[in-house]
């Protein structure tokens, strides 16, 4: 915008003042403001950014068809292009595979999730019986508990009876005691058993005996009634 | 290297002739060393050399940043968690408000009777949009959804949904649109770019992570299905309770329905062609290859 205003300007001087008026002029600009400025490739002076495809796009960019720039380099060359593209299709995946990789990751998490829900589920089924279980370990364990104090209260009491003194139920004393009665309840129990036993024996041999009496008086009748 | 061919033999005999490469005649690569400055030397010889007086300072011993002596420092002391984690890498949305958007078009800054994209809304000094500080765009907020009051084609990076609904109200339309940061740094500053003499990049997709974002109508993305937007509209419109004013009867009903193709970065104008300033001229390339890839 600035350069053909600049460029008129400067032409407008030169008609107008063919001579210049005041008698001093200071020093032309080292900068070159009015043309085009395209620095030779060839000349080892030149910086090495002003030289090369990107400079000359620049160039073209900034004066256009003045640049002598040929505009079909400023696009991409085949190789190049080919490079472009082998990289968008490593590093960019189209739309259709984004959304379908989100579809996947989504039907994933609602499986999970459904997982996870069905085993809550079942679990939370199995929940009133395992409470019904607890409470009843629990009150067996109380009763138990209770039973045992109270035999080992009576255990006490029948120590301070046979010995007169309150006896500490670790002593060797109090174990030999506890040992003998367990073997003496054994021993009951033993005679317990063994009555039994001999009542059962005898009872079946009564019932053994009284078939045998009920066989013996009916045969020969059964076999004198058609006599 | 195809010259090599040539030139090796002849190098190979020069080295023949040469002595033994030895410790004697090696010495740097030129340019690789630099002298060692020497300080207190010339004008200010018999003065500090620029390290100021006394103590740590001159001296060089200072202790690094933040420790405090021996004791347990501050930075260590509070424990830290996650909140800012990723705070260096996280997308950024310049705000600007309806208030602000309404500001700018009743000043004139802004055209509404042109769509508005963010080219339009940096060059009224709207926004400063910095992609090289990962701003990806600006996001309309709130403030001012009460009083706005134009009709407006807006293409935007991220909308609340009062906010669509704050400018679908008044017979406008809004887009949400993604721009990858380069795209991005065309179209906030388009004359720079076009001074460099490419040709128009082609815009990106969104990432993985804002597919789903920019492919919803609910969020008017760029990628929806129009069907679907145009029934998001009269959802929204039934949900704020508010006449949605029928846009194909406007008499700026084609202003109104320009939209850019999701490759597309500015209004009217493809990936792949040049824009000349200094001509005024516009070059598109021919070459079928080129087409494609701009294209697709």
């Amino acid at each position: 915008m600035a350069l053909p205003i600049q460029r008129c300007w400067f032409r407008l001087r030169a008609l107008t003042l063919p001579v210049p008026a005041a008698g001093y002029h200071a020093k032309a600009l080292k900068m070159n403001m009015t043309g085009v400025y395209i620095p030779d490739p060839q000349d080892p002076k030149t910086k090495d950014w002003q030289k090369g495809p990107a400079y000359e796009a620049k160039l073209y960019g900034k004066y256009g068809s003045l640049s002598r720039v040929n505009p079909a380099q400023l696009w991409p060359s085949p190789e190049k292009l080919q490079e472009i593209e082998a990289e968008e299709k490593e590093w960019y995946p189209s739309l259709r595979e984004m959304l379908d990789k989100l579809e996947a990751q989504e039907k994933e998490l609602l499986q999970q999730k459904l997982e996870r829900e069905r085993v809550i589920a079942a679990n939370m089924a199995k929940m009133p019986k395992m409470i019904a279980d607890w409470r009843r370990d629990k009150k067996e364990a109380k009763i138990k508990e209770r039973e045992e104090k109270a035999k080992k209260q009576r255990l006490l009491t029948l120590a301070r009876e046979k010995f007169g003194v309150n006896v500490d139920p670790r002593s060797p004393k109090f174990q030999e005691m506890v040992k003998e009665m367990e073997k003496e309840e054994r021993r009951k129990l033993k005679a317990v058993k063994k009555m039994q036993r001999e009542e059962e024996r005898a009872a079946i041999a009564a019932a053994l005996n009284a078939a045998a009496a009920a066989r013996s008086p009916t045969t020969p009748d059964s076999s004198s009634t058609p006599e | 290297m195809a010259a090599s061919g040539s030139t090796g033999k002849n190098a190979g005999e020069l080295l023949k002739t040469l002595p033994r490469v030895s410790l004697a005649n090696l010495r740097p690569n030129p340019g690789s060393r630099q002298r060692e400055r020497k300080r207190g030397r010339g004008a200010h010889g018999g003065n500090k050399s620029g390290r100021g007086h006394k103590g740590q300072t001159q001296r060089g011993n200072k202790p690094r940043l933040g420790f405090e002596g021996g004791q347990t420092p501050f930075y260590l002391a509070i424990p830290k968690y996650g909140f800012n984690e990723g705070h260096s890498n996280r997308r950024q949305y310049q705000p600007l408000s309806l208030k602000k958007l309404q500001y700018l078009i009743d000043l004139g800054r802004v055209d509404p009777s042109q769509p508005i994209d963010l080219t339009q809304l940096v060059n009224a000094r709207g926004v400063t949009i910095q992609p090289l500080k990962r701003d990806y765009g600006v996001q309309l907020v709130e403030e001012g959804a009460d009083l706005f009051c134009a009709k407006v084609n807006i293409e935007v990076q991220w909308a609340s949904e009062l906010v669509v609904a704050a400018i679908e109200k008044n017979g406008g339309v809004i887009t949400t649109g993604f721009y990858d940061p380069r795209s991005l740094e065309v179209l906030c500053k388009p004359v720079p770019f076009f001074m460099l003499g490419k040709p128009i990049p082609k815009r990106m997709l969104p990432p993985e992570d804002l597919v789903k974002h920019y492919t919803s109508a609910e969020n008017r993305g760029y990628l929806a299905d129009p069907l679907k937007v145009a029934e998001a509209r009269k959802l929204l419109a039934q949900k704020y309770g508010y006449f949605l004013p029928d846009i194909t009867k406007d008499e700026l009903y084609e202003m109104l329905c320009q939209r850019k193709d999701p490759r597309q970065i500015f209004f009217g104008l493809s990936p792949g062609w040049v824009v000349n300033m200094a001509e005024k001229k516009i070059l598109k390339p021919t070459d079928e290859r080129l087409l494609a890839y701009y294209s697709s």
